[in-house]
């Protein structure tokens, strides 16, 4: 029985449930040393020297700029060198944000290693700091960096101005000209953090013959290979990182971690293992989602046709690049791929560097962003011109057929697959209030409730029918062994959503075996061909068709294999299911008189020395289609506090053919309650006198959803559309950054239909949300 | 720093240790014992991760003392399970799909087991509310609280 579509219990589930999983901060070594990274105290200063002295004298191994390779380099190497920009190095010479690690010390104890840390003497020479991008583009602005690297250029910074990109299709000029109305609104999204759960970290080990191995918390491990080989100036044949399971990722580690070339070179210079991670403390000054504002304009005829869509978008990427220029492609991309908008759409983009945390992606790299504003934009069109919110999008939406940009303006495809209608009209009826919603006018009492409605999607993958601004391939080796269970070597990397269930899913339908005997080996970057990383929803898409097509080359030689055993010509034959047997049985097409199990044949082959049946393959999808959702929310707001909730939602997700549906839930519930976080709670405001995160990096004063404020179980209405993808892997798309994509706004829209209160600006907290009840006379006393 | 003689009996066998008195209990157990399952994850009593049980109640190991612990009777994740078999929640969590990444997993199956040891007929709202000290970024908690409710009627079944 096929276990595609079927739920199965997570391969991994008996270790993670009984503590014996291995994270890369599990990782202990005889002989390990702990390190700790001595981290900037001001926003903004020069190093003019440190003092190791005293710290060697306790017995540390101590890591400045002076030990380190100047490499300069963007911790992301997704993009294309050509259209990467490049501004840091392992420690730097001047500190640009507070939390940043300027040295790094080791000692045989963690305690020894702190106080070691402690007894480094630091020369600072404090600059000026700037926090708000509108202020560091002013002449005369603090300037965090005189040059930096776009490719093999240099480039001189100016304002502060770190990427600038415009994108302009079509007639804007002539489809707003054509409009009967235009609306136009600026929107605000704040500034938040991943919490990832495990904190960055990584164990290095080096070996005798001049390499080094490590486990490092990690969306890619040939990213990490391949900028540890150029930091520690060796071969690649000599760095050896090792797939490990990831506690969470969220896009935290789509970079190589800023601390991993740093324990690298530690250990190199120790020549011992080191062990360096994070405290909670530190991680919150690693990396943050964009925090992005838009202004964003939209024409409109009488008749609900949107005919052109112009975006200005202002971005706070912080102390370093880690590719606000394909960010800023990409918002666009989402931007001009949600609606048709006859074609005519404008993009203005501008990223400023500030004295603030890098940013990085995190679940949707701009997406949830950008769909947040067009999203609340179609609500606002459609409440004011008496449109149905479900026809006018129905209307507008770019389906099958339509050309989907799925990583910026260089990346693009055809929709093949689509279950956009499917989630709006089926997910209308799910939420039975949504036909009786009524209007914010119609609505009295303490407690005011009301439903909103917005739809989304992400890429699966990056991997356009031309190659672009972005690397998109992956590998495998699959081999069948002499008793007819199947291994299988592969990168990909899995974050949690199940991606490594669904590539053990895919072998089994190619082998037809049961799932038990499938199994994905240890892997490295030394016997794994490269894979770029987990990230733009790529796992199952693009790791999964690697697998695919490297399952289906290898049954062709074990095809070939039967032919000889069974006197038969290779295409006569096909692999059946046999419960019976419990594996894969060869058989002439549609005669299962004649047939021999997978594992008789490779055990024939073997004994008569043919040879394993096996192959390795590096592939690259042709294609990146959209995966969809569709939110519908209801809420309740507290018009005495203040306070939101959120008594249902109806999620729909369409990612084509559901590996296993409970996992696709699990991340779309999952998302859900993340997004519940950035729309009601979470923000990181900075102290504009220290240049301090107020929260100090604790984990007490960052509020998050926790188990209590979710719907009730039976509450939490859970589908997924019925659609095949055609390009993908036994017909499955991606789901897990679609999942996030359309939350903020139909949380944002069902607010305006409880209280006819428009929110542009996140976080809508209970103070936030009660002064605005009160500015329109509606809050209780 | 002054050192200090314990005896710690951790999942039924009993470790004699000398520690520091700055000495955490969730770093003895990991990096002395190798007993890995607990997690770091805040070092504040924020997030659940390194939840381990003192006989039948649930502490935060990275707020306890090593030596606080001294003489105390500590299941960890790894002595839930009785061998190969897997503790009723443990086994919910795995049905329900309740699993992602997994590293919260370990604290909250071990909150769990002490919610069911407290109250073996919970309802959502007790299970929801006991479990608000436990931090997952992953699930969005739908799954793990059908979970624990599951291993509830299991283990009433089971009686």
């Amino acid at each position: 029985m096929s276990v595609i579509g079927k739920n199965t219990p997570r391969i991994d589930g008996p270790a993670k449930v009984s503590g014996k999983q291995q994270y890369a901060s599990d990782i202990i070594i005889p002989g390990m040393m702990y390190a700790v990274t001595l981290r900037s105290p001001y926003p903004h200063a020069e190093i003019l020297s440190i003092d190791t002295s005293e710290a060697e004298a306790m017995g540390a191994v101590c890591l400045t700029y002076e030990d380190i390779i100047p490499v300069i380099y963007n911790e992301r190497s997704v993009s294309v060198p050509a259209a990467t920009y490049r501004d840091r190095t392992v420690l730097p010479k001047k500190a640009r944000h507070i939390g940043e690690p300027i040295a790094a010390v080791a000692a045989d104890t963690e305690e020894l290693a702190y106080k070691a840390m402690q007894a480094l003497k630091v020369e600072y020479k404090v600059l000026d700091a700037v926090y708000e991008p509108e202020e560091a583009m002013k002449d005369g602005a603090p300037q965090l960096y005189d040059k930096i690297y776009f490719g093999d250029e240099e480039v001189i910074v100016k304002n502060n101005i770190g990427v600038v990109r415009n994108i302009d299709e079509g007639d804007s000029v002539g489809g707003f000209a054509r409009a009967d109305r235009i609306f136009e609104e600026d929107f605000e999204l704040p500034r938040i953090y991943h919490c990832q759960l495990e904190t960055k970290g990584c164990v290095a080990a080096p070996d005798t013959e001049g390499g080094i191995t490590v486990w490092a918390t990690a969306q890619s491990i040939h990213g990490n290979r391949q900028l540890l080989a150029q930091t520690l100036g060796l071969p690649l044949s000599k760095v050896n990182v090792k797939k490990i399971t990831l506690g969470g990722g969220f896009g935290s580690s789509i970079q190589v971690n800023t601390v991993t070339p740093i324990c690298a070179a530690l250990a190199m210079k120790a020549r011992r293992p080191v062990k360096l991670l994070s405290a909670r403390e530190e991680d919150f000054y690693s990396h943050h989602k964009y925090p992005s504002k838009f202004h964003v304009r939209i024409g409109v005829t009488n008749d609900g046709v949107i005919t052109a869509a112009h975006v200005k978008a202002l971005i706070d990427f912080g102390a370093h690049q880690i590719q606000p220029m394909s960010f800023m492609g990409c918002v666009a991309g989402w931007f001009a791929s949600l609606y048709k908008y006859e074609g005519n759409i404008k993009f203005d983009g501008v990223a400023v560097y500030t004295n603030k945390t890098p940013c990085c992606a995190m679940q949707g790299y701009g997406n949830p962003q950008i769909n947040f504003a067009i999203e609340s934009m179609v609500d606002i069109i459609c409440n004011e011109m008496g449109f149905d919110p479900i026809q006018f999008r129905l209307k507008n939406y770019r389906g099958t057929g339509e050309e989907f940009w799925g990583q910026g303006p260089t990346i693009r495809s055809i929709i093949k697959s689509c279950g956009v209608e499917e989630s709006l009209v089926e997910g209308s009826k799910l939420m039975e209030e949504w036909a009786t919603r009524g209007k914010p006018e119609d609505k009295h009492g303490d407690i005011l409730t009301g439903v909103g409605l917005a739809r989304g999607f992400h890429c699966s993958g990056t991997a356009g029918p031309k190659e672009g601004e972005v690397i998109d391939y992956s590998s495998a080796l699959v081999k069948v062994n002499e008793d007819g269970s199947i291994d299988c070597v592969t990168p990909v990397m899995d974050h949690g959503g199940g991606t490594w269930d669904a590539l053990a899913k895919i072998l089994t339908e190619v082998f037809k075996v049961p799932l038990n005997m499938v199994g994905l080996s240890p892997a490295d970057t030394k016997n794994t061909g490269y894979d770029v990383c987990t990230h733009a929803t790529r796992g199952v898409y693009c790791g999964g068709a690697a697998v695919y097509n490297a399952a289906v080359k290898c049954r062709d030689k074990l095809l070939e294999f039967a032919g000889r055993v069974m006197d038969e010509h290779p295409c006569h034959l096909e692999i059946v299911e046999n419960e019976e047997l419990g594996q894969g049985f060869i058989q002439v097409k549609g005669f299962p008189q004649k047939g021999r199990t997978i594992g008789e044949v490779a055990k024939i082959a073997q004994i008569n020395s043919w040879g394993t049946a096996m192959y390795a393959e590096s592939f690259r999808q042709k294609n990146c289609p959209p995966c969809f959702t569709t939110h519908f929310v209801k809420v309740a707001v507290n018009t005495r506090t203040g306070e939101i909730t959120i008594p249902k939602v109806v999620i729909y997700g369409d990612c084509g053919v559901a590996m296993n549906p409970d996992l696709l839930y699990g991340q779309l519930i999952g998302s859900f309650n993340r997004g519940l976080g950035y729309v009601l709670y979470e923000n990181l405001p900075h102290d504009e006198r220290t240049g301090k995160l107020k929260n100090n990096g604790l984990l007490v004063d960052y509020k998050m959803p926790t188990a209590v404020e979710m719907p009730k179980a039976e509450n939490v209405i859970v589908r997924h559309a019925h659609t095949y993808e055609p390009t993908g892997p036994f017909g499955a798309k991606g789901i897990g950054e679609a999942a996030l994509a359309s939350v903020q706004a139909a949380i944002a829209n069902a607010i305006y239909n409880a209280t006819g209160i428009r929110f542009t600006k996140l976080p809508i907290t209970p103070e936030i949300m009660l002064k605005a009840l009160q500015e329109k006379g509606l809050a209780h006393k | 720093m002054s050192k200090h003689d314990i005896t710690l009996n951790v999942n039924g066998k009993k470790y004699e240790l000398t520690v520091n008195s700055n000495e955490l209990l969730l770093n003895v157990l990991r990096d002395k014992l190798f007993l890995t399952g607990s997690k770091y994850g805040c070092g504040i009593a924020e997030c659940g991760a390194c939840t381990i049980l003192k006989d039948d109640e649930s502490y935060f190991a990275c707020m306890v003392p090593a030596v606080a612990a001294d003489g105390w009777n500590i299941t960890t994740v790894e002595g839930l399970a009785d061998g190969d078999k897997l503790n009723p929640v443990q086994q919910a969590f795995i049905d329900n799909s309740a699993i992602q990444c997994g590293f919260c997993v370990p604290g909250m199956v071990v909150t769990s087991t002490a919610l069911l040891r407290e109250n073996p007929d919970p309802d959502e709202d007790f299970v929801k509310d006991y479990l608000r000290g436990n931090f997952c970024r992953c699930t969005g908690y739908v799954a793990m609280v059908k979970s624990v409710l599951d291993a509830a009627s299991k283990m009433k079944e089971a009686k």
